[in-house]
């Protein structure tokens, strides 16, 4: 909607209120008291017209635009309300439970650290300052504290989320933080995940873009052509970082440890899609197996938790979709 | 101590290790093995956070463009320290390898016409940066950890720290690492390795890179004797968010973005009329800290810094979430500010060491007596200096670097005839180092690992930073060997072996404190201003004495300085302006 559209409630109140409340009064004079009535009626009715234009308005500014979609709705409301305060903030006092892994005796005891936050702090520089200050034992995987390396994955306040891009006042829950390690991979100390076998996981769909010809590839010496069209198609899917939380999400895995898992099948459906690629309906013939494609429940839990917004929960059931199609042709290949 | 035996081993998984890596595997055959080591999971390296694009004159035609151009534009970014012959090498083999990434997977922004889409950067005269939205550091990462997958004959080591460089009469031998899953020791053994572990920004406490760039492989190298070459350069980039120092792209300022100071004025005009926020990073960034200390920085007492402001309002939601969607989701995910509505704060951070081990054109290491290189040893990447770059990066630049060099010494590793140092002697060497690790790990001193790191942090802050004095740094110089002397008294809690993370961030520390020492005192040293060498007692460039490369190496304990010739082939210096 326009501005000045949104406003012409409002305007057309602010000026037919008065005028009406004028007519009224000499509509007292003349026919009373059946038309002062009417007349009184007709401005309330206008007055409320009036308001709840104001409100269009208000919660037309209170809506931040075009929010990328991969921000939800809950946290594009939340951006909102905190949009206008200011940059500084206060610390606060914050408790920190850390469920932490002991490798020798294998058990997971709860630690709790007094630390204090501002508006900015992030769980993960909570972890850093109970690392660096109190604790120098605590172990946890950290890099580019900007959730694009994928390190940092662990489960706060029970959601599988990255310590980097969890915001401590949001994430807070009676200024309560628990950290627990994601348990959908094998453990090794405190917060550490072992990713032995989800590497292997990836490795195992050929993660790769497959051509013929690969002598030319490497010699790369003419450019393939691609439309956007074409890379929109696999592009929501190459945003994966490998951080693993689908996996500790996904409620097949955590039964079944040897379903392929999201991450793996969302990565075939990524270079299925792609149309460089040249292994084609192989791909699929490669996940068409009961511990691949198969084992998926739908559950979307992976898609949930995903913090780069790949969707494989969509990906695997587009995928089952085309081994159907090939069992019923008869046109599977293996 | 478990060894193991290789052919090549890469030092670093980031897009220079990786490319290495890489093209070294098809050219040496299925025989040979490749290990590919890294501190971190081999996907997770800081070439994942690089953003804006990789540069490279692939459509000469369309955007007015020539390989010349592009080597005039970096030759003068560099202030003219950057080697010719070396700038020419980046520039004619760049397209090359934006096409290579292409074929193995890169989502390129695309122009209507399917073509690849370039953007502007600055200090590049024309549109000449292609690039993959703003995360085009984490595409290139993905698609060649992928395509490394896909050779039989690499092995990738994650997580190994390494702790030692092993060499035997000018001769690489080998590398000894700590496995970080189990805290055991394992020697690396090989004819040919090659050094790809990045810069050494960390050493400075508002940065823009990972935690993970403490400069360990250039420490390696300057532990085993061999030069250094321009240490005392150190990029500012001049958008850092306030107060993480989280990079916002240059692309921001390429698809238009505004600098604001206090009074919400385009300061830009007063220092780069023509370019305006365009202009390369060093004078944008002294800009920026010349309008904060002229008292028209925004203060913010919450953010605990001064800073200008960024912004990004003018272009608009739907230019934002195409071009710069990454930058939107952090600020509105760690700031709660949408900067389609609100300006961003911004100030420079440590972004790119320029300087690293000194290598000649092809990548191959330089020996300790400065003539002739090292057997069988490679560095490429921000970790080494060949010297591209000078005394100032251009934005895009870099990744182009990676590339290139990752493919020159890949295959020249591939290709070299591999001498192996005899094992026992490897064997000794190694078995020394591990007991050197070993006492670390068992120290109980009275000094904090994280300690040390914090003094470190104030020192380069406040006297290493965008401008410099005499004063400053022969301060920071007494100050960082005062923080290298309370090392040897260290404390390292954790006495445990499975990931070990206290060990590992005090052998990091050790590194970047030992580097802090070479920036000091080569930028000490050096008595002019050029590119990111800002001094405020030397303000003019001085060719006549200072158009040379400064070289440094430990000798005895000591950092000895000698200077070296730089490469002046058709471009000659002249009045820097933009």
């Amino acid at each position: 909607m326009k501005e000045s559209t949104k406003f012409a409630p409002m305007y057309v109140a602010m000026i037919g209120v008065p005028v009406l409340m004028v007519l009224s009064a000499i509509a007292y004079f003349v026919y009373p008291p059946a038309t002062t009535v009417l007349f009184y009626l007709i401005t309330l009715g206008l007055l409320a017209f009036g308001i709840s234009g104001m409100r269009e308005v208000y919660l037309a500014r209170r809506e931040p635009k075009g929010i990328p979609v991969k921000l939800a709705k809950k946290e594009a409301e939340d951006y909102a309300q905190s949009e206008k305060k200011e940059l500084s903030g206060r610390d606060k006092e914050i408790k920190l439970e850390i469920a932490r892994f002991n490798p020798s005796t294998t058990a997971i005891g709860l630690y709790t650290y007094t630390v204090s936050a501002n508006r900015f702090t992030t769980v993960l520089e909570l972890l850093q300052g109970v690392k660096e200050k109190t604790d120098s034992t605590l172990s946890m995987r950290y890099s580019c504290r900007m959730g694009i390396c994928g390190s940092c994955g662990v489960v706060i306040n029970g959601k599988p989320s990255l310590a980097c891009e969890a915001n401590v006042f949001k994430s807070a829950k009676d200024g309560i933080i628990t950290v627990a390690p994601m348990e959908g991979h094998p453990l090794l100390k405190d917060l550490v995940n072992d990713f032995d076998d989800f590497f292997e996981k990836h490795r195992s769909i050929d993660p790769y873009l497959y051509r013929k010809d690969k002598n030319a590839q490497y010699a790369a010496k003419k450019e393939y052509i691609q439309s956007q069209e074409q890379i929109e198609k696999f592009l929501p899917y190459s945003y994966c970082i490998m951080c693993g939380l689908c996996l500790d999400a996904c409620p097949v895995v955590n039964t079944n440890q040897g379903f392929i898992g999201p991450q793996a099948l969302a990565q075939e459906y990524r270079y299925y899609a792609d149309s460089r690629d040249q292994a084609g309906e192989q791909r699929i013939g490669k996940v068409d197996v009961l511990e691949g494609l198969w084992s998926c429940e739908y559950a979307g839990a992976c898609s949930k938790v995903c913090p780069k917004g790949v969707d494989p929960a969509t990906a695997i059931q587009l995928m089952k979709k085309e081994a159907m199609k090939s069992n019923i042709t008869g046109n599977k290949k293996e | 101590m478990e060894v193991l035996d290789y052919d090549i081993v890469v030092l670093g998984s980031g897009i220079a290790g990786l490319s290495a890596a890489i093209h070294a595997s098809r050219i040496i055959g299925p025989r040979c093995r490749i290990a590919v080591i890294s501190k971190l999971h081999l996907m997770r390296s800081h070439s994942v956070a690089a953003e804006g694009g990789v540069s490279g004159v692939l459509y000469p035609e369309m955007h007015n463009d020539s390989y010349d151009l592009h080597c005039y534009d970096t030759a003068k970014g560099s202030d003219y320290l950057g080697d010719q012959d070396a700038i020419e090498m980046l520039v004619n083999n760049a397209p090359k390898e934006i096409r290579f990434f292409e074929h193995i997977g890169v989502p390129w922004s695309r122009e209507p016409d399917k073509r690849i889409l370039f953007r502007a950067f600055g200090g590049m005269s024309v549109k000449r940066t292609a690039f993959a939205a703003d995360k085009t550091g984490f595409f290139l990462m993905r698609a060649l950890y992928d395509t490394m997958l896909k050779s039989e004959n690499v092995d990738g080591f994650h997580e190994h720290f390494v702790t030692d460089l092993l060499l035997h009469k000018n001769c690489f031998a080998g590398l000894l690492s700590i496995d970080l899953a189990t805290g055991s020791t394992k020697l690396f053994r090989a004819g040919a390795c090659i050094i790809a572990t990045g810069g050494y920004s960390r050493m400075y406490p508002f940065t823009t890179t990972s935690h993970s760039a403490t400069g360990d492989g250039t420490a390696l190298a300057l532990r085993a004797g061999l030069p250094l070459k321009d240490m005392e350069f150190v990029q500012f980039h001049p958008t850092a968010l306030v107060p993480s120092g989280i990079l916002i792209t240059e692309a921001a300022r390429g698809e238009g973005g505004y600098l604001r100071n206090a009074k919400g004025e385009r300061f830009m005009d007063r220092y780069a009329k023509s370019v305006m926020e365009l202009a390369p990073r060093d004078i944008v960034s002294k800009a920026i800290i010349t309008e904060i200390k002229k008292g028209r920085g925004i203060d913010d007492e919450g953010a605990g810094m001064k800073y200008v402001h960024l912004d990004l309002r003018h272009l608009g939601a739907e230019k934002i979430d195409e071009r710069l969607p990454m930058i939107r989701e952090m600020t509105i995910k760690m700031l709660g500010l949408d900067p389609v509505e609100e300006q961003i704060p911004v100030r420079p951070a440590a972004h790119f060491t320029m300087g690293g081990i000194h290598t000649d054109v092809n990548g191959s290491v330089i020996s300790s007596t400065l003539s002739g290189t090292v057997n069988g040893l490679w560095a490429a990447g921000e970790c080494a200096c060949v010297s591209v770059h000078g005394s100032n990066r251009l934005g895009s630049n870099s990744l182009s670097q990676c590339a290139v060099w990752g493919r020159v010494t890949g295959t020249a590793s591939a290709r070299h005839t591999r001498i192996s140092v005899a094992k026992d002697i490897t064997v000794k060497m190694g078995e020394d180092a591990e007991e050197r690790i070993n006492s670390i790990r068992d120290s109980d001193g009275a000094n904090d690992p994280y300690e040390l790191k914090e003094r470190l942090y104030n020192v380069m802050g406040e006297h290493l930073y965008v401008y410099r004095d005499r004063r400053g740094m022969t301060s920071a110089l007494a100050a960082i060997r005062r923080i290298k002397e309370m090392y040897k008294d260290i404390r390292v809690s954790d006495k445990g072996n499975v990931f070990n993370t206290n060990l590992r961030d005090a052998l990091e520390i050790k590194n970047m404190v030992e580097l802090a020492e070479v920036v000091a005192k080569c930028a000490l040293n050096r008595r002019e201003s050029r590119g990111a060498h800002a001094r405020t007692d030397y303000k003019k460039r001085d060719d006549k004495h200072w158009l040379k490369h400064t070289i440094a190496k430990s000798v005895k304990g000591d950092i000895a300085i000698s200077y070296g010739p730089v490469t002046i082939t058709r471009w000659h210096p002249k009045a820097r302006t933009y």
